[in-house]
């Protein structure tokens, strides 16, 4: 995973995270969307065969004094805690 | 959302799984089933050293073949990129089978047996060597330990009135599970997915349950649907921590 921020303000990020795909990129987006702070979220990604930017793009606008990269850490690591969540419900199913 | 998940199985064998998870949202569901097809890595058969080929089919054509046979994975001996040696020598007048197979390393074996590979007529034969590597369905489909997964939303049933008792009753086809006016869960296939077969004469509301799932997993053998699942978790876990570290170092 190789990030490389290509623009970043107080309340702005767009950070490439390169060798992502859609799998993970939708997942951190969604989680990302219902985090406090955060007024924004999406990634753009375009195909193999488009000769552009293939690498997905996330970009993040954030309110109240929030800096985007700490929300993008904190999203980061609300995956981690819900997929980790998921894993305990599905063995205690199992 | 680190919010509360429920799951509960309706119905599980050795290969295939259908259960229901309550609290998810859709790009969760939908990360958990690309993980399940294209990164939970499994064994495949990659590169072949022919010794002799005397059958009707190119060394090429075996090649192929070879490498859609599902081989046993325990995940925890290995990582990506480790290689398990093979090796197959058959005789005609015979059928080759994937059960023919013989690999160096007893917890790496074909998952089924009885895989047709070539068929050797008198004077054919059949011998080679092959290296099965440890791979994502990402990098090739012989390599997806999820053959067949998917998810649809958990629809719920509400009975109401009688229908008027000469009024046709048109038919109400579901698939996978459903919720129960009383909020169990059903198979519809217990009714023939039809509705109106479980409910006769009376008229009935569908609705999708917000944020219930029904999956249902099929794995290619190299593991169960346990497996699967909690690796292709792990998986979207692993980036997550990768992207944490990467954002805070």
């Amino acid at each position: 995973m190789e990030l490389r921020v290509i623009e970043k303000t107080d309340t702005e990020l767009r950070i490439e995270i390169a060798g992502e795909d859609h799998t993970f990129m939708n997942v951190l987006k969604g989680e990302l969307l219902e985090a406090d702070g955060v007024s924004a979220a999406t990634y753009n990604m375009n195909p193999e065969q488009s000769g552009g930017q293939t690498e997905p793009v996330l970009s993040i606008t954030t309110e109240n004094g929030r800096d985007p990269l700490d929300a993008l850490a904190d999203g980061a690591s609300a995956v981690r805690e819900t997929t980790d969540a998921f894993k305990d419900a599905f063995e205690a199913a199992a | 959302m680190s919010g509360e998940f429920d799951v509960q199985i309706i119905e599980r064998d050795d290969r295939q799984a259908r259960f229901v998870v309550r609290g998810l949202t859709p790009a969760l569901a939908n990360g958990f089933r690309r993980a399940m097809i294209a990164d939970v890595p499994t064994f495949a058969i990659d590169s072949v050293r022919f010794t002799e080929n005397s059958s009707v089919m190119f060394d090429e054509m075996i090649g192929l073949r070879l490498g859609l046979v599902p081989l046993t994975t325990p995940l925890d001996e290995f990582e990506i990129g480790d290689t398990v040696t093979v090796a197959l020598d058959v005789e005609g007048p015979a059928t080759a089978y994937s059960g023919d197979i013989e690999s160096s390393d007893e917890l790496v074996q074909p998952a089924d047996e009885n895989i047709p590979i070539v068929e050797l007529k008198e004077g054919h034969s059949l011998e080679f060597e092959a290296d099965a590597v440890l791979d994502t369905g990402k990098e090739h489909a012989k390599q997806q330990g999820g053959v067949a997964v998917g998810f649809r939303h958990l629809q719920s049933v509400t009975v109401g009135d009688d229908i008027g008792e000469f009024d046709e009753q048109e038919p109400e086809i579901l698939r996978g599970a459903i919720e129960t006016d009383e909020g169990e869960v059903v198979l519809t296939k217990e009714f023939d997915h039809d509705l109106t077969n479980k409910y006769p004469g009376t008229e009935l509301t569908v609705e999708d349950v917000p944020g219930a799932y029904v999956f249902h997993v099929e794995t290619d053998g190299s593991f169960d649907v346990a497996e699967l699942v909690l690796r292709a978790a792990e998986s979207l876990g692993d980036r997550a921590d990768e992207l944490h570290d990467a954002v805070t170092a």
